[in-house]
């Protein structure tokens, strides 16, 4: 069951990235200053996205924890974040190559930037604490804390582009700025493709979710050995 | 009230042992010196950019001095399990942890106050000129640096990869702090005092402060106890 | 279509999708890891129940 699932999301997942990227490359009408360069905003802006979804969730899953000492939000936790920080990745690569040709480096410190920056490494970190820590409970009760406490850069990071005047370009989606910033194709391209990421991303973290419970499996047989 | 007065218990408890030893309190001064000195083969240490940088060189300074103490904040219960003994004592974790700022913060203090007349004199900075001010912006970021080390160093305290883990959690959970700090204390280091633009990084600090103690003191129970 | 900068979208978006397979081909590889353990971990507890 879940295996079907699994597979109807991943195939529906591709058939809309496949049409999404014939949409964004072949009909997309052009931008007038940037070039070709401009439709890497159709995977940036819905990668950040997905990865700042990832963190609240994981956030929500985390606080849920400490409230319920259920491992499955720990486990949910633990799975939520990876994915964040690997959509965080891509973010910051598509959003450099985007840098190179328009601003002509690959890396400046404006404020977004950097803070998008700290939040990839806060939450790497929490992955580095979690395998540090050998004691099952331990690592995810320390595991929660410290997700809860990375929050709140998620935070700093989203409200960057309003708090600090930044060379990064402002919000364009109409649920911030209230419209007329981006043409309406543009704009539901955007969410399309965050929606097709949203699905392969659900599908991933129930592959890791599946792996965190082998790993208690692996623990319970470890103990077994042990005890004979 | 209780609170408070077990807070200070634990927080005397914790300078005395320190003043006796003085182990971790040595280690981390003549660690701000040597970074200090080190500083000096970075750039040119007589130029006038030392001016604009003076407030990110200090608080590096001592964001790495300070390190070494919040590291050793709960590992020197681990000997003779005092941890476990501070914990089944009638002080709640919160009361514990505070304690344990309170101490971290004085100790923190002291080492940037000894670090900080010392960088004057090494770089030819007229440090005191805004001396009230300087010192409300060194005690805030220095208790958010308190706040999220000591947090940290309690739910680090119990790993092998303790040294390790401790500074790559802590630096960057603390960004917002140091950059505000660095930025006031630029500004407090070239004689001028804080106003305009520089009051969002004023209450940016406060709001680090406050966010963060509140967070440490409603989740400390959970780490410290489990 | 405009085509300027038409090779650094195109190394964009390669380079997105290689980061999302990195983390397949580890996610993979991990999925692998565990198996093998669970699977060694079975049998050495058979092969002692039976020494017993």
């Amino acid at each position: 069951m879940r295996q079907k699932v699994m597979i109807l999301m991943c195939s529906l997942a591709a058939v809309l990235l496949a049409r999404n990227l014939y949409v964004i490359l072949l009909s997309l009408p052009d931008e007038a200053s940037q070039g070709a360069i401009y439709r890497i905003i159709f995977f940036h802006l819905p990668s950040w996205f997905t990865s700042f979804t990832a963190y609240f969730l994981a956030g929500v899953a985390s606080i849920l924890y400490l409230v319920k000492k259920n491992s499955v939000y720990d486990a949910f936790a633990v799975s939520v974040t990876e994915i964040g920080t690997v959509f965080t990745a891509i973010g910051l690569v598509t959003g450099m190559i985007w840098a190179r040709v328009i601003w002509g480096v690959w890396w400046t410190w404006d404020p977004r930037l950097t803070w998008a920056f700290i939040c990839w490494l806060i939450y790497v970190g929490y992955l580095m604490l979690r395998r540090a820590i050998e004691d099952p409970s331990a690592r995810a009760l320390n595991a929660a804390v410290l997700n809860i406490f990375s929050f709140t850069t998620v935070i700093i990071t989203y409200k960057a582009i309003d708090w600090w005047r930044t060379q990064h370009p402002g919000p364009v989606l109409s649920f911030r700025t209230g419209g007329g910033r981006i043409e309406s194709g543009m704009e539901s391209m955007i969410l399309w493709n965050w929606l097709a990421l949203m699905l392969l991303s659900a599908v991933l973290v129930m592959i890791r979710m599946r792996q965190e419970q082998a790993r208690r499996e692996v623990d319970a047989l470890r103990r077994e050995v042990h005890a004979l | 009230m209780r609170f408070l007065r077990q807070s200070l218990t634990i927080a005397a408890k914790d300078l005395r042992a320190e003043v006796r030893t003085k182990e971790a309190i040595n280690a981390s001064v003549s660690f701000a010196l040597v970074i200090l000195l080190l500083f000096s083969f970075a750039f040119d240490p007589s130029g006038d950019q030392i001016k604009e940088m003076s407030g990110g060189l200090l608080w590096l300074d001592f964001a790495f001095a300070g390190v070494l103490i919040l590291n050793r904040s709960f590992a020197r219960e681990l000997t003779n399990d005092c941890l476990d003994a501070l914990l089944a004592s009638p002080v709640p974790g919160a009361a514990l942890f505070l304690g344990k700022c309170l101490a971290n913060l004085v100790l923190l203090l002291a080492v940037e106050l000894i670090s900080l007349p010392v960088f004057g004199v090494f770089y030819n900075v007229h440090w005191a000129t805004q001396f009230w001010p300087l010192m409300l912006v060194v005690v805030l970021a220095t208790w958010g640096l308190t706040v999220v080390g000591t947090m940290f160093s309690a739910m680090t305290v119990n790993l092998r990869l303790r040294e390790l883990m401790l500074p790559t959690l802590i630096y960057p959970m603390i960004i917002p702090a140091l950059m505000a700090a660095m930025q006031l204390t630029t500004v407090l280091l070239a004689g001028q005092p804080i106003g305009g633009a520089d009051m969002l990084w004023l209450r940016l600090l406060v709001g680090f402060d406050i966010i963060f103690t509140a967070l440490a003191l409603t989740l400390v129970e959970t780490v410290l106890i489990g | 279509m405009d085509e300027r900068n038409f090779t650094y979208m195109f190394y964009g978006l390669l380079a997105a999708w290689l980061v999302l397979a990195g983390y397949v081909v580890s996610l993979a590889s991990r999925e692998r890891r565990l198996r093998r353990e669970i699977d060694g971990l079975r049998h050495m507890i058979e092969d002692r129940e039976k020494q017993s």
